[in-house]
């Protein structure tokens, strides 16, 4: 008999037995597994501070084995700017949503950008407040119906969703700015090498990196796991258009 | 021979590793959880799996905990 290889295992850096309490379906538990294994691939581990923010996001530290921080509400970026300036050998990142990271926090956000922080951040974008039942978000789509936009979002009482990615690359600060989504395996990979070059970036302490996820709510988008997907794919890659939109070590190759 | 380990207690029968299984080796198990919802099983009598590792990069429950190829 052939010998086997072992082309998968959980990573070290999620907690052993650890049980995500998430929803069916929910590609929080995909994104919580590639930020595992980009920590485990660069060995940063034992030297890194995540904080976490307020919505399904916050339960990242019951799961990450690494040393965690809880923020109030949109403050994540503010409280890792603290941490990596009173500690600049550790490694810190914030896994956000884009209520916390585009709503309540985007004076937070942007100016951690702005400054040029040597930290990175990874927002979950599934276009709805998650938690709390799901309400209209800043990234909510034209037309999609959620509990406080009966009607669909219409661009007269509403306004536009916003583009994250895009924003966020505008920032003179922002060393490495991406946009992936998880709707397919093929993505799923992609996701894995931007989170991990985002790692890098801060490694390298070049600036401010930001990550942008594309995700599903089923729960509250009313749909099977699958249907949820086809709707990443079909509607909300038409409009949040996944890819770099800065990266500041390309120019120097 | 290549073949997956799948983790009952963390199933949460969302059946998305069922389409991207390119041999079509996970189906709905008779077995349910807790909730009643019947959960995916790993049925190979041929051993056709190939250890591609899709359907483990695709669960996000991490109910697919070891991939092996040989």
């Amino acid at each position: 008999m052939a010998a086997l290889t072992q082309i998968f295992k959980i990573p070290d850096s999620i907690k052993k037995g650890a049980k995500y309490s998430f929803c069916p379906g929910c590609d929080h538990g995909v994104a919580v597994r590639l930020v595992g294994e980009a920590l485990d691939e660069l060995g940063l581990r034992e030297n890194t501070i995540a904080v976490a923010s307020i919505g399904c996001s916050v339960t990242i530290y019951d799961f990450l084995d690494v040393d965690s921080l809880e923020a109030p509400h949109g403050r994540a970026l503010a409280e890792a700017t603290g941490i990596k300036r009173a500690r600049p050998d550790k490694f810190v990142f914030t896994y956000q949503g884009d209520g916390d990271f585009a709503s309540i926090g985007m004076a937070e956000s942007m100016h951690t950008a702005l400054r040029g922080e040597k930290v990175t951040a990874i927002c979950i974008n599934n276009t709805t407040y998650g938690m709390t039942g799901g309400q209209l978000g800043p990234t909510t789509l034209l037309g999609q119906v959620t509990t406080t936009s009966p009607t669909g979002r219409n661009v007269e009482y509403y306004g536009y969703p916003i583009k994250i990615a895009e924003h966020i690359a505008l920032c003179d600060g922002t060393a490495y700015s991406a946009r992936v989504s998880l709707d397919s395996v093929a993505n799923i990979r992609k996701a894995k090498q931007v989170i991990k070059k985002a790692f890098e970036i801060q490694l390298h302490g070049l600036g401010f990196s930001f990550v942008e996820i594309l995700s599903t709510c089923p729960t509250n988008w009313k749909m099977t796991p699958q249907q949820a997907h086809d709707r990443v794919r079909n509607q909300m890659m038409e409009v949040f258009k996944p890819g770099v939109y800065k990266d500041i070590t390309a120019d120097r190759n | 021979m290549s073949h997956i380990v799948l983790d009952e207690a963390k199933c949460k029968a969302c059946y998305l590793c069922i389409n991207e299984c390119p041999k079509k080796l996970l189906r709905v198990g008779s077995k349910t959880n807790n909730l009643g919802d019947h959960l995916v099983e790993f049925y190979d009598p041929n051993h056709e799996c190939i250890g591609c590792a899709m359907c483990a990069t695709r669960c996000p429950d991490l109910a697919i905990t070891e991939v092996y190829r040989g």
